[in-house]
């Protein structure tokens, strides 16, 4: 018995914290999504699916060893890049946005794919170079993030491209960019923001932004997903209205509960208790991300562990921020818990790459 | 090989960054955690309002307001239910179809084709009842419920009207009802602890209110409390379940003290000629009869008219809305002459064998003005007794020449001239009964001799309404001893306002009533022939108001060619003698004659009252 688990430990790559944590936020995912469908059971089975695939694709994704995200990652790059500019040309419209790509069993929202991509290749792009980087690689890795970010703003997907722009811009601070660049580009940022703010924001995006700072203006209209999805956290309380309880949800008070402001659902019907077990638990992923950072065998891996668990971190990040009002709204996801395919698949292939990366040891650290 | 010492540094920055980043993120996150605890914990009841808010709505239900009784437990205003068809839109999706087939059975007219395709969208996107058609008869009833079955989505439902059964005799005293403005509706709903929102009709037409006499006076009792039924919706509006019902409470019945045959008399008594009668219970005050005339329909009034009825009635010459009898200003010309009598006794400035010569006229000594009796050549020698019997105004002129115009005025009050002497009468008017404060504040005057003179005779300024000439009968009947009036009987409230004049006494009293009932049973009496008209004694005194002053007979029959010149006829009577149960006071304008034209409308309404 005992050497059945050493040769499994020695031939398989697996991280139980991890694993153990993601399963149960995917089960948690799909008891809310129930609720938040409105007992649509199709829907429930649907994401079952995606979860158990998503938990099958991670554990495949993290058995390569990570010399082989390393060598290919340009190869990934080019093909997500590629499928990009597809999707600008063949992609399928929705509601003025395209977004998917469709692939008869399966529509693919192909800016997800790159938002992993692009991390892992800077990661390696960097893996040779000196550090802290100089100001040539700054400069090219820059361009290639700002055209990626920019190819998925116009699709249009805001969301997104944000979190692309902050993975690419997280994994060149993790690589030692001076704070002085940082500074200036800071400075350059806040003075540019009138300019934003009139060329490339849409106008529909601009009236978010102005009901964010006031949602009391209008409640019946722009104001409306703010105040209702207000009311359904206050309403929660400490301990929650009860599952499929939840008036705001139930009565279509709340928009997207599948989707976005599944949050909003679930601090609806469990109150302030549920949200903080959820926190808690997404709290642990991420300090296993830090832990698993810390102790990564090189340069590549650390960047990448890092630039993909500031993205886990950035995407609850703003969905949460999004539906307590803080920020205007953006379209963003729950990871791991909110309806979605490539969304929900995305993160199971970059917690796979996560654990591939703490899991390949080599018997001499770089 | 890579410098250990480079690596380690390396590994440090990246260590320093990463943490950088989850500081950074860490604080981030407890400030959400805090803006989370801030609404699910501090401001939990808002939130908690708002969401139930959100999902419920509720309705009123509006209450029925109370039926409105005679004396002898007879209805008089009534909530008559009529039937409406009314249709469910959650199931329908062409309405046009749905007409069309509905006209096969019941007919619609272009304007309520207009109204149902106006309602059906809103209706039918909030899931609320659609009303077709109002007011079906018992045809279109059995029409419809006998193919009912092609019809799932719809019913024959109830909404009532407010119907007077008598109304044209009670359009003044009883009134009439009408729309509530929104400023009144949220005064009603707050004293409730309603708020306006969205309501379930019990009437046809909306929510309605008092808008004259005891249907305004008596509003509160009448109409009831709204009751209140709350729905779950969704976020469109849309009724999901029912969760709560509190039902209405309807309004209280009134059982006024009006009498319906008493009414009926008085009213074709006058028989559209302007004027009014008032007639009351004298040991309680209560009034039985009521009537302005001419007078119009209540029941068109309140379920609507057309604007060129609206205007016939309100440009109407007679003044159809007029209240005459709580608001008409009438002298009371010489049926004040008891009052003045007592007066006279009670200040021993005459007693019942005190006699003056009137020759006709009197001469008032200050500027020799002449003021004259309606007898050319005068009474002669003549006693209190006689001059209330033959109605002398001279005798009223030297009597009243004697007061002081303030004593004359406190006495006077006392009979109910110039204050309001009506618990629950609409609007009433309290009448005139002048001071030398009110003449100079008017006409800019001082108060001569000759006004008071004037007003011994119920004469110049003094006027009253018919309603105060009926307590002023009454308080005669009962010696002073009287209740201000109600349209209600209420037998708790029996104690009597008593304001004895301390200083007439019982035979003073006694004698007035003699005195009264000479005016019709005494051969010399004005109103001698009432006499053959009923089958009882009745004590009165008649009137007669110049309305233009004339020298002579000649003079007058040259006015009374315009009508609206001619004398007003006044009487006030009481019976049956000695014990009277019932007061009246008659006012015809333009009816010239106190004792023949006002006087039977008196003994009529008398008549339906003691007889029966």
């Amino acid at each position: 018995m005992n050497k059945l688990k050493l040769i499994i430990r020695n031939k398989i790559y697996f991280d139980q914290y991890l694993f153990i944590s993601i399963t149960l936020l995917s089960i948690m995912g799909l008891v809310f999504l129930y609720s938040a469908s409105q007992g649509n059971i199709e829907t429930t089975i649907k994401q079952s699916v995606f979860v158990i695939f998503g938990l099958v694709l991670m554990f495949l994704v993290s058995q390569p060893d990570p010399d082989f995200f390393k060598n290919n990652s340009l190869f990934f790059l080019i093909c997500s890049m590629i499928l990009i500019f597809l999707t600008l040309i063949f992609g399928k419209e929705v509601n003025g946005a395209k977004r998917w790509l469709d692939l008869g069993f399966f529509t693919l929202q192909t800016s997800e794919i790159i938002k992993i991509t692009l991390p892992v290749f800077l990661a390696a792009y960097l893996y040779d170079k000196s550090l802290p980087i100089n100001l040539l690689n700054t400069f090219v890795a820059l361009t290639l993030i700002f055209t990626i970010v920019n190819l998925v703003r116009i699709q249009p997907d805001l969301g997104t491209s944000i979190v692309i722009l902050i993975a690419g811009l997280y994994i060149l601070f993790l690589a030692g960019l001076s704070w002085r660049f940082i500074g200036v580009s800071f400075g350059l940022f806040v003075l540019s923001l009138p300019l934003i703010w009139n060329n490339f924001l849409e106008p529909f995006q601009r009236q978010r932004i102005l009901t964010l700072l006031d949602p009391t203006s209008d409640p019946y209209g722009s104001g409306w997903n703010i105040t209702q999805s207000k009311i359904a956290i206050g309403s929660g309380g400490i301990q929650g209205k009860g599952y499929q309880m939840g008036s705001q949800a139930h009565l279509d008070f709340l928009p997207e509960t599948e989707t976005d402001f599944i949050f909003s659902v679930i601090a609806e019907e469990f109150g302030f208790i549920g949200v903080c077990i959820l926190l808690a638990i997404f709290f642990f992923i991420l300090l296993r991300c830090l832990y698993l950072a810390l102790n990564a065998r090189d340069r590549f891996c650390r960047l990448t562990i890092g630039g993909l668990s500031l993205l886990f971190l950035s995407t609850i990040f703003i969905n949460l921020s999004m539906v307590i009002g803080i920020i205007p709204v953006v379209g963003m996801p729950l990871p791991f818990i909110s309806k979605g395919g490539s969304s929900l698949l995305s993160f199971y292939i970059s917690f796979g790459i996560i654990i591939s990366m703490a899991t390949h040891k080599k018997l001499i650290q770089r | 090989m890579i410098n250990l010492n480079q690596r380690l540094s390396e590994k440090k920055n990246f260590f320093n960054r990463l943490l950088f980043v989850y500081i950074f993120f860490g604080i981030l996150f407890l400030y959400l955690i805090y803006k989370t605890f801030t609404l699910q914990v501090s401001s939990y009841s808002d939130y908690e309002l708002a969401s139930l808010e959100n999902k419920t709505r509720e309705f009123l239900i509006q209450p029925r307001r109370g039926i409105i009784y005679d004396r002898n437990g007879e209805i008089i205003v009534n909530n008559i239910p009529s039937y409406n068809l009314i249709a469910n839109p959650a199931g329908l999706d062409d309405i046009d179809s749905l007409i069309l087939d509905i006209q096969k059975i019941i007919e619609l007219s272009d304007s309520e084709i207009k109204t149902i395709n106006d309602n059906f969208p809103s209706k039918k996107r909030l899931n609320r009842e659609l009303i077709l058609k109002k007011d079906l008869t018992p045809k279109e009833i059995a029409q419809f419920e006998v193919r009912s079955y092609k019809f799932p989505e719809l019913q024959i439902a109830v909404r009532y009207s407010r119907v007077n059964l008598f109304p044209y005799i009670f359009s003044h005293s009883i009134g009439y009802i009408g729309n509530l403005s929104e400023e009144e509706l949220e005064e009603i709903l707050i004293s409730q602890n309603q708020r306006p929102k969205e309501s379930i009709f019990s009437y046809s037409n909306g929510f309605i209110t008092g808008k004259t006499g005891i249907e305004n006076v008596y509003d509160k009792k009448l109409r009831g409390k709204f009751g209140k039924k709350t729905y779950e919706v969704n976020a469109s509006g849309r009724i999901l379940k029912e969760i709560e019902t509190i039902p209405p409470i309807n309004g209280e019945d009134i059982f006024t003290s009006l009498d319906i045959k008493s009414q009926n008399v008085a009213f074709n008594q006058l028989d559209s000629r302007r004027g009014a009668v008032v007639a009351v219970k004298i040991d309680d005050g209560a009034i039985v009869t009521y009537v302005s005339s001419p007078s119009f329909s209540v029941n068109k009034i309140a379920n609507g008219l057309s604007k060129k009825e609206f205007n016939d009635l309100i440009l109407n010459e007679d003044k159809l809305f007029f209240d005459r009898a709580a608001q008409g200003r009438y002298s009371p010309a010489s049926t004040i002459k008891p009052a003045i009598g007592l007066y006279g006794l009670k200040k021993k400035l005459i007693d019942w064998n005190f006699t003056i010569k009137d020759p006709g006229f009197f001469v008032l000594p200050e500027d020799g003005r002449i003021y004259r009796g309606w007898k050319k050549g005068g009474h002669g020698e003549i006693n209190l007794q006689d001059a209330i019997i033959e109605s002398s105004n001279t005798f009223f002129f030297s009597l009243a020449y004697q007061t002081e115009i303030e004593d004359l005025r406190e006495h006077l009050s006392y009979f109910g001239f110039g204050k309001n002497i009506c618990k629950d009468c609409f609007m009433p008017d309290i009448g005139l009964l002048p001071s030398p404060e009110w003449k100079m504040n008017t006409h800019n005057f001082g108060w001569y001799k000759g006004d008071t003179v004037n007003m011994g005779v119920g004469q110049g300024y003094i006027n009253a309404t018919p309603l105060q000439l009926a307590y002023y009968s009454a308080f005669l009947a009962t010696k002073g001893r009287l209740n201000n009036f109600s349209f209600v009987q209420d037998s708790k409230d029996h104690k009597k306002d008593t304001f004895i004049s301390e200083n007439i006494n019982l035979n003073d009293w006694a004698k007035i009533h003699e005195s009264m009932v000479g005016v019709i049973e005494n051969p010399r009496g004005t109103a001698g022939r009432l006499r053959p008209l009923k089958d009882y004694i009745v004590a009165a005194k008649s009137g007669t108001v110049e309305l233009v002053s004339t020298e002579t007979k000649e003079d007058y029959q040259i006015i009374r060619e315009i009508e609206g010149q001619r004398d007003h006829a006044i009487i006030i009577a009481f019976g049956p003698m000695p014990n009277p149960e019932y007061a009246v006071s008659v006012v015809i304008e333009n009816g010239e004659s106190g004792g023949s034209v006002a006087g039977p409308v008196a003994i009529a309404v008398l008549n339906s009252l003691i007889k029966e």
